[in-house]
C-alpha cells in the first residue's frame, strides 16, 4: 500500500469514527448511540472476563459448519444443473422460487421444525450460503465457451476430461465469486439466526442488549461482525490469489 | 490410420429456424480432398462455410449424405482431424502457458512426461515461440496465440488440420507472415489441409486445391480448381492475377445472387 492511499484510508477511518463519537450524546442519545470510548471500554471487559469468546466462538463455529455444508451442496447441485440439461429442468424452477425467500424469513418455521437447537442454525446458515453457491456455479458450468470444449474434443479428451480439465476450470471463477458471496451470507445468516432462538453468539449478544439496556455490548457485537467479516473476506481473496491466480485471469 | 482420401458426400444441413421453419443451409455438396493436399473452401460469407467444417470435425450431424476417410465413416470428433478456430482467445485453455497447451493433446494420449516436453519443444520452435513457452495466453498478442494453436494441433499429431478461417481476426501485416510461414509448414509437415477462408488472395496464396461455393442459403460447391501456380506464388505472376480475377468474378456472381434475392 502506498503512501497516498494509506493517508485516504486513515482519513475515512478517523471520519467515520469522528461522526459516531460527536453524535453520540448530542444527535443520538448515549443510551442508544454510546460513544467510541464506552463501547472500547465494554470490549475490553468482555474480553477480560471471556465472556466476548463465548459468543465469538459459537458464531465462528455455526459459520464454518454451515458455510462449509452449503459451499458443498451448493458446487454439488450448481454443477448438476449447470451440466445437465435434466437436472437444470427439474432442479431450477424451485430454486429460483426460493431464491426470493430471504433467509432470515425461514427462521420461524425452521424453529418449529428443528426447535432452537444447532441444527436449525446450520440449516440457515447453508440455505444462505449454499444458494448464492449453487446459482454462481451453474452460471459457471453453463458458460463454457463450446469453441473450448470443441478444442479439448479434437485434441483427444474424453468426456470426463471435458469435465475435469476444461468445463470446471472455466466455471472457477464464478464458483469462486459465489463462495465469497456465501461467506457474507453465512455473517447475515447467523445472526439471524441467533437473534431468535440462542443463549449465546453474536446475533444473541445484540439481541440481548436491548433487553437488558445495554447499548456499549450491541456495538461490541456491530464490532465483531464487521471486524470478522472483513478479515474473513480478506483471508479468502489472498488464499484465492495464491492457490487460483491462473484460473482467475479471464477476469484480470 | 492410413487413407486416401477425405469424401464428403451429399452432405446438407438443416437448421430449425427461431420462428419454427426449416433452413436449409448446405445442400447436397460433394468434394473429394486427397490425403497431403492444402484444400480450401471459398465462399461469401454466411454461405455454410463453417457448418461444413463442423461437420467434417464431427461437431455436427448432417442432415443428408455424410463424410467418409477411405470408407469409414466419420461421426464424432476425433484425433485424426484437429480444428484451428478463427477465435483462438476461446480455443486457447485461458488457465495454461503455452507449454501447458501444446502439451494438452500428448496428455490426453496419455504420453509420458519425456515425450510430451519434447513435442512441446519441437512444436513450439516450429512457430518461433520457445523463448514464450511460459507465457500465458493474455500476456500473447494474436499473431502469437494462433501460432500456439497451430502448435497445439501440430503436438497431436492429426492427418487432417481444419482450418476456420484461422488468420481471419489478425492485421493484415500479421497475417501475411503467419500465412507465408504456415504454407512453410504445411510443406514440411506434409499434413492434409481443410481450409476455409473468403480471401481470395489468401486461399491462391496456399492452396493446392480451391472449391469455391455459391451463396446460401442451400449452399453448395460452384466450381473446384486444382492450382498449379507457379512458384513462388506472387500476385505479381500473370498465372496469380489470371486466377484471381477469375475466382473474384465467380465470387461476384454469388453476391449478385444473393441480393437479387
Amino acid at each position: 500500500m502506498n503512501a497516498g492511499k494509506l493517508a485516504r484510508l486513515s482519513v475515512s477511518i478517523l471520519v467515520f469514527v469522528g461522526v459516531w463519537w460527536m453524535t453520540s450524546g448530542t444527535f443520538f442519545e448515549a443510551a442508544i448511540v454510546p460513544s467510541p470510548v464506552s463501547v472500547a471500554e465494554k470490549l475490553a471487559e468482555m474480553i477480560w472476563n471471556t465472556e466476548l469468546f463465548a459468543h465469538l466462538g459459537a458464531s465462528l463455529g455455526r459459520i464454518v459448519l454451515g458455510y462449509a455444508l452449503g459451499c458443498v451442496i451448493g458446487i454439488t447441485v450448481g454443477v448438476a444443473t449447470g451440466a445437465i440439461r435434466l437436472a437444470r429442468d427439474l432442479i431450477e424452477p424451485p430454486l429460483e422460487f426460493c431464491r426470493n425467500i430471504p433467509p432470515v424469513a425461514l427462521i420461524p418455521l425452521v424453529v418449529s421444525i428443528f426447535g432452537i437447537g444447532e441444527i436449525g442454525k446450520y440449516f440457515i446458515i447453508s440455505y444462505a450460503a449454499g444458494i448464492a453457491v449453487l446459482f454462481n456455479t451453474a452460471a459457471g458450468v453453463a458458460s463454457t465457451p463450446q469453441i473450448r470444449v470443441r478444442a479439448a474434443l479434437c485434441l483427444g479428451a474424453r468426456k470426463q476430461d471435458v469435465f475435469m480439465r476444461i468445463v470446471l476450470p472455466s466455471a472457477w471463477p464464478h464458483i469462486l465469486t459465489g463462495l465469497r458471496i456465501a461467506l457474507g451470507f453465512s455473517f447475515m445468516g447467523v445472526v439471524a439466526a441467533e437473534m431468535l432462538a440462542a443463549d449465546q453468539g453474536i446475533g444473541f449478544l445484540i439481541m440481548q442488549s436491548t433487553n437488558i439496556i445495554a447499548p456499549a455490548e450491541m456495538f461490541v457485537g456491530f464490532l465483531m461482525l464487521g471486524t470478522f467479516g472483513l478479515i474473513t473476506d480478506q483471508l479468502f481473496r489472498m488464499t484465492i490469489h495464491r492457490l487460483m491466480r491462473r484460473y482467475m485471469i479471464p477476469l484480470a | 490410420m492410413s487413407w486416401r482420401v477425405l469424401r464428403l458426400e451429399g452432405v446438407g444441413k438443416d437448421f430449425t429456424r427461431a420462428d419454427g421453419g426449416v433452413a436449409q443451409v448446405l445442400r447436397d455438396v460433394t468434394l473429394t480432398v486427397e490425403r497431403g493436399a492444402f484444400f480450401t473452401l471459398l465462399g461469401p460469407s454466411g454461405c455454410g462455410k463453417s457448418t461444413l467444417l463442423n461437420i467434417v470435425a464431427g461437431f455436427e450431424e448432417a442432415t443428408t449424405g455424410g463424410v467418409s476417410l477411405d470408407d469409414n465413416p466419420v461421426t464424432a470428433p476425433g484425433t485424426d482431424r484437429t480444428v484451428i478456430f478463427q477465435d483462438v482467445s476461446n480455443a486457447l485453455f485461458p488457465w495454461m502457458n503455452a507449454r501447458e497447451n501444446v502439451e494438452f493433446g500428448p496428455k490426453m494420449a496419455r504420453l509420458g512426461a519425456q515425450v510430451r516436453n519434447e513435442r512441446a519443444d519441437k512444436y513450439l520452435r516450429l512457430v518461433g515461440l520457445d523463448a514464450d513457452s511460459g507465457k500465458f495466453p493474455f500476456e500473447l498478442s494474436g499473431g502469437m496465440k494462433q501460432r500456439i494453436q497451430i502448435a497445439r494441433a501440430l503436438a497431436n499429431d492429426p492427418d487432417i488440420l481444419l482450418m476456420d478461417e484461422p488468420f481471419a481476426a489478425l492485421d493484415a501485416i500479421t497475417k501475411k507472415h503467419l500465412q507465408i510461414e504456415f504454407r512453410k509448414i504445411w510443406d514440411e509437415t506434409g499434413k492434409t489441409i481443410f481450409y476455409i477462408t473468403h480471401d481470395i488472395f489468401e486461399a491462391l496464396l496456399l492452396s493446392t486445391h480451391l472449391a469455391v461455393m455459391t451463396a446460401g442459403p442451400e449452399a453448395g460447391i460452384k466450381e473446384v480448381f486444382q492450382l498449379d501456380l507457379q512458384e513462388p506464388r506472387s500476385p505479381s505472376n500473370p498465372d496469380f492475377a489470371a486466377m484471381y480475377s477469375r475466382v473474384e468474378s465467380l465470387i461476384d456472381e454469388e453476391v449478385q445472387r444473393m441480393r437479387a434475392r
